[in-house]
């Protein structure tokens, strides 16, 4: 029982050290201009987001809330629980959630059934440096896609996720390397710019163990390339090697594109990258396939743009100070290269249109969003990541690079590949016309399906879905969305 | 006189009753409204996606699931093929295991003790742990492998080939609730009188027959409702399939738990997911009306 | 009980030293990962021997952002609600149990209907729970968890009681009832005792069962009962899973269990209570 006792003390003791070290926060930068809203009487706002490191906002500025008025309740969810959790309240109208965080994915479904309130009248009350956003700033795709719908602003970003070529930098720029490509494949040895040639040089980097690699001599196999090819995202990776067409995911009247010629030619594509990927390349989910780039197993990869952050730190990476950033290749189309980077994921902010405290809970998901926004995704301390135009043009701020130089040429990577932001779809019925196409790309890439097979399976799923969701109200909402995709230049 | 012996017909009747009825209570209070309101559903199709209210369909939800959903026969088999080879395998080891350990003494306190962790790590956790010990290139069972034979074989790609992920979640599952049979199987064994052991060595029997005719008679019950439990758990089976491998590569390892996840969590159509749990419910109870059914003759027989 | 010949004592040391490796090589793998650091959670060769070990991972996880009591509350959140469905469901499920053995009661269908019940797939009947238990306020506190898994741990119970109820004679109870004992009591001091092999077996997995259950946890509750389920996949970030901390609840929550299963083998043993009858 002593035993019991001590450890009991012991654990308190912890557990109190460690509130002491959780309570840092990245120090405030003077680079955003803001101000506090007058200040509320005594309100409690309800914060619902996935757990961990990205709520540590609340928790750094809460002193910011404090001088308002208000007190912010944090209730966490599981990251894999957030959309079912925040749709069952929703749906049972519970009012427990003020300021709910998501991903923009949904936001079809949450703010078609009427759970968001509307943002435009906040962001134009007076004083600007109060309630406005400053949307300009938040890079094209991610704030017309992501936070928008049916032409009302329902959302405001907070992490910017998009697709980053990742690369080894110290392999591309090997002279002996350069000379063995040039001679095999008659061009130059860069960064891939094509499709076509992530397959070349994939195949060129894929060695086994004994051969050499840069002049020294391999204790494990290399190889060239690796996916996302994991149930879950990796239909975004095909995405990637779509979207360039400039086909959108249906025409006007919601008929499937996806089992085009271009569309079967991209999963063609993936399915060979598989060649120059290591064998266990299916199950590779984000943890695997940061690990088989940072781990020195593979040459390049597309990946979120958080990876080069932990990339560049010894501790954690084989690799440091050898990555190269780029962008997503793309496929030669009338005479120039298209790139396209997918945006999975991402978090924005919205607020519960049964909230009680409407201006409060904007102000918090405002502060969050721009005033304190820069600290917040140049901390190591969370995982939120650039979004904003101001993010990018302050490399200084991020100081888990070890020069500033190193942070800049991050950024310019980062914001290079957010301005070919391409979207997950968005509509109501996302997550089922996802999983449709994510089957059957996994399928394909496991060799149970073709390609063609894949897709013209998905074209039909995804009309049977859209029969399923009532073809009507579809459509009409499709109709909107491909305004916005046409404004962006996103298709042709 | 005649009074006090219906008092005490009137409570002979009633105490079986009382006995039963708290269960029934509990049970009955809480089970019926879920179970109205999801039969109601299931002759619906409500997408809560959209804003279109619920529209009845009658048979719509169950011919589409039945007839134009590969997807979940495709499930429902992988499900059948996990609860086959992982049940089996469970209640074999599981007797195997509960037999030796009822033979031991001194150690048998500390064994057990050690043999239930698996069962008592949250499947959540268990899913993490599993996930790096597949790993093809960091994970120790492939480094174990290699050093066992000497690096000239590296072990499988355990999450990621189709043909072998199926068989990771299945040693997965083996691993995880072969325990469960174990411990129940032993206090069944614990409860079987030593007075039948001790008649059966005075009459010469030898150990195999002991077995036989007296030990797996008086098991039999408490195997069989182990493998019903383990059987109607396998079909709830979930964390480490969600964890490990997402149901794939393609759809090897999407059983009927995870699809009907998908259609109520994540796709909320609320009234396939109610048509998809009511056909569950059809299967789960033929099975166990089958090993109930089978439970009886044997009961008859002893 | 027969003496084993040398040859039988080796071929039982080989095959428990050979379940032994196969059970506890993921929970030795658990419990060293607690101790790693992040370098060493994937490498070739994999880290077996964590360099130093360090319980940063124990610290990070009791104290899991962003209000620092992650921890402590999900341990207190799940020994409540676990306790207290086990409670719960052994003494409703076992007067049932005995019910249903003795009198079978309600014949066939009653306990069919009660088996059935856990046959339900959980995930669609989550939705309708959720609803009645917001019309009882009762989401967010404990209670409705307790109910919720007692719901699902009752029909295990009662199943698994009345098989062993099934195996006792009836001879025992015959004797003290027409000694004048009443039911309950006989159900009581003889019956419940005979059986306690089977009690802690049930007992202990309604436990594990309620501990572990996932999805209830996370639909029933916000922030004022957070069970360690919950906790668990908390530390999986979109961009980032906490192997160590993951590794190190996990530690973490086998104790309550190893704990009760270590005090309940006591009654796992022959004879104690037949012995207690007979004399």
């Amino acid at each position: 029982m002593k035993v019991y006792r001590g450890a009991i003390l012991w654990l308190v003791l912890a557990l109190v050290l460690a509130t002491a070290a959780v309570a840092q926060a990245p120090p405030p930068l003077s680079v955003v201009k803001w101000d506090y809203p007058p200040p509320f009487k005594n309100v409690t706002i309800n914060v619902v987001g996935d757990a961990g490191h990205n709520l540590k906002p609340y928790e750094f500025w809460k002193g910011d809330f404090e001088k308002v008025g208000i007190t912010i309740q944090i209730i966490e969810v599981p990251f894999e629980g957030v959309y079912e959790k925040e749709k069952t309240e929703f749906v049972a109208g519970t009012g427990a959630f003020d300021v709910v965080t998501f991903y923009p994915a949904y936001i079809g479904d949450f703010a078609g059934n009427g759970y968001l309130e509307p943002l435009d009248k906040y962001m134009k009350k007076t004083p600007a440096s109060a309630w406005d956003p400053n949307a300009a700033d938040v890079l094209g795709p991610f704030w017309e896609l992501y936070c928008k719908f049916d032409g009302k602003v329902y959302a405001l970003p907070i992490d910017g996720d998009v697709l980053m070529l990742q690369f080894r930098k110290d392999l591309i720029e090997n002279p002996q390397e350069k000379a063995a490509f040039k001679a095999k494949y008659g061009k130059e040895l860069k960064a891939p710019e094509t499709w076509q040639d992530w397959l070349d040089i994939g195949q060129f980097f894929t060695r086994k163990k004994g051969a050499k690699l840069a002049g020294q001599v391999l204790e494990r196999d290399f190889y060239g390339s690796a996916e996302f090819a994991k149930r879950g995202f990796s239909f975004a990776w095909f995405l990637n090697r779509w979207a360039p067409f400039g086909d959108p995911y249906f025409d006007k009247d919601m008929k499937p594109q996806i089992a085009s010629a271009n569309a079967v030619k991209a999963l063609q594509n993936m399915v060979d990258s598989l060649k120059n990927s290591p064998p266990d390349v299916l199950g590779y989910g984000y943890d695997e396939l940061r690990d088989a780039f940072v781990k020195s197993t593979v040459a390049m990869v597309v990946q979120w743009t958080d990876v080069p952050k932990k990339g560049d730190d010894p501790s954690q990476s084989a690799i440091a100070g050898k990555i190269g950033v780029g962008r997503v290749p793309g496929w030669p189309i009338g005479g120039k290269v298209v790139h396209r980077s997918m945006m999975p994921v991402g978090r924005v902010v919205a607020v519960a249109a049964d909230c009680r405290n409407k201006e409060a809970a904007y102000w918090v998901a405002k502060h969050i969003s721009y005033d304190r926004s820069l600290e917040d995704v140049s901390t190591a301390l969370t995982g939120l990541d650039p979004y904003r135009t101001t993010h990018f043009k302050n490399p200084q701020a991020y100081k888990m690079f070890p020069t500033e130089a190193r942070a800049q040429d991050y950024l310019k990577g980062v914001e290079a590949a957010m301005a070919d932001g391409y979207p997950e779809i968005f509509i109501p019925g996302a997550a089922q016309y996802e999983d449709s196409l994510d089957l059957h790309v996994n399928k394909a890439l496991a060799g149970q399906e073709s390609p063609k097979q894949a897709l013209d399976a998905v074209a039909k799923e995804w009309d049977a879905i859209t029969d399923k969701l009532g073809r009507a109200k579809q459509i009409e909402l499709w109709r909107k969305a491909l305004q916005a995709y046409s404004s962006l230049g996103l298709i042709k | 006189m005649s009074e006090n012996r219906l008092l005490l017909r009137w409570r002979r009747r009633r105490v079986p009753i009382f006995f039963v009825l708290p269960a029934v209570i509990t049970l009955l209070a809480i089970t019926v409204f879920p179970l109205i309101y999801e039969l109601r559903l299931a002759f619906m199709s409500w997408e809560l996606t959209t804003s279109e209210p619920a529209r009845f369909v009658a048979l719509g939800n169950f011919a589409t699931i039945l007839f134009h959903d590969s997807r979940f026969w495709s499930s429902l088999r992988v499900t059948l093929t996990l609860l086959l080879f992982g049940v089996s395998a469970e209640v074999a080891i599981g007797t195997g295991l509960a037999l030796l350990l009822n033979r031991l003494r001194r150690s048998r306190t500390m064994l057990v003790s050690l043999f239930l962790i698996p069962v008592l790590i949250a499947p959540v956790v268990a899913g993490f742990q599993f996930r790096m010990i597949y790993h093809d290139q960091f994970g120790p069972l492939n480094y174990l492998i290699e050093m066992a034979t000497g690096g000239r074989w590296r072990g499988f790609a355990w999450i990621a080939d189709p043909k072998i992920a199926l068989l990771a979640i299945v040693m997965t599952d083996i691993w995880q609730w072969t325990p469960f049979l174990m411990l129940i199987i032993l206090a069944g064994l614990q409860s079987i009188s030593l007075e039948l052991y001790e008649a059966a060595e005075v009459d010469g029997a030898s150990a195999g027959q002991t077995f036989g005719r007296i030990t797996l008679p008086l098991l039999l019950p408490v195997i069989i409702i182990g493998i019903l439990i383990r059987a109607m758990d396998s079909f709830k089976l979930f964390d480490i399939i969600y964890l490990v491998t997402g149901g794939g590569p393609g759809n090897v390892t999407e059983t009927i738990s995870f699809y009907t996840y998908l259609q109520g969590f994540k796709f909320f159509s609320l009234g396939y997911t109610a048509a998809m749990a009511f056909l569950q419910l059809v299967v789960i109870t033929v099975i166990a009306q089958f090993f109930v059914n089978f439970q009886k003759r044997q009961a008859g027989r002893g | 009980m027969r003496r084993w010949s040398p040859g039988r004592k080796a071929f039982v040391f080989v095959v428990l030293l050979v379940a032994l490796l196969f059970f506890m090589f993921p929970v030795v793998w658990m419990f060293l990962t607690s101790f790693k650091s992040e370098a060493e959670y994937f490498s070739y060769p994999p880290v077996f021997w964590p360099k130093s070990f360090s319980l940063r991972n124990y610290f990070n996880a009791m104290a899991f952002p962003p209000d620092g009591r992650g921890g402590l509350q999900g341990l207190r959140d799940s020994l409540l609600i676990a306790a207290g469905s086990t409670l719960a469901s052994v003494l409703i499920g076992s007067l049932a149990a005995y019910s249903l053995s003795r009198f079978k009661t309600g014949g066939e269908n009653l306990s069919f209907w009660i088996l059935s019940t856990r046959m339900f797939p959980p995930v669609a009947a989550a939705l309708p729970l959720f609803l009645i238990f917001k019309q009882l306020r009762l989401l967010d506190r404990h209670l409705s968890l307790v109910i919720a898994n007692t719901i699902f741990n009752l029909p295990f119970v009662i199943w698994m009681l009345k098989g062993f109820f099934d195996e006792l004679p009836v001879e025992m109870e015959e004797a003290a009832l027409i000694e004048g004992c009443g039911r309950l009591k006989a159900f009581r001091l003889i019956a419940l005792p005979l059986v306690a092999p089977g009690l802690v077996a049930t007992s202990l997995f309604c436990f594990i069962f309620s501990w572990n259950e996932f999805m209830f946890a996370l639909l029933l509750t916000r922030r004022n009962v957070r069970t360690l389920t919950i906790i668990v996949p908390s530390l999986v970030g979109g961009h980032e899973i906490l192997w160590g901390e993951i590794a190190a609840i996990g530690t973490l929550a086998i104790v309550p269990g190893i704990l009760l299963a270590l005090l309940l083998q006591r009654y796992l043993v022959r004879g104690l209570s037949l012995g207690a009858v007979k004399g």
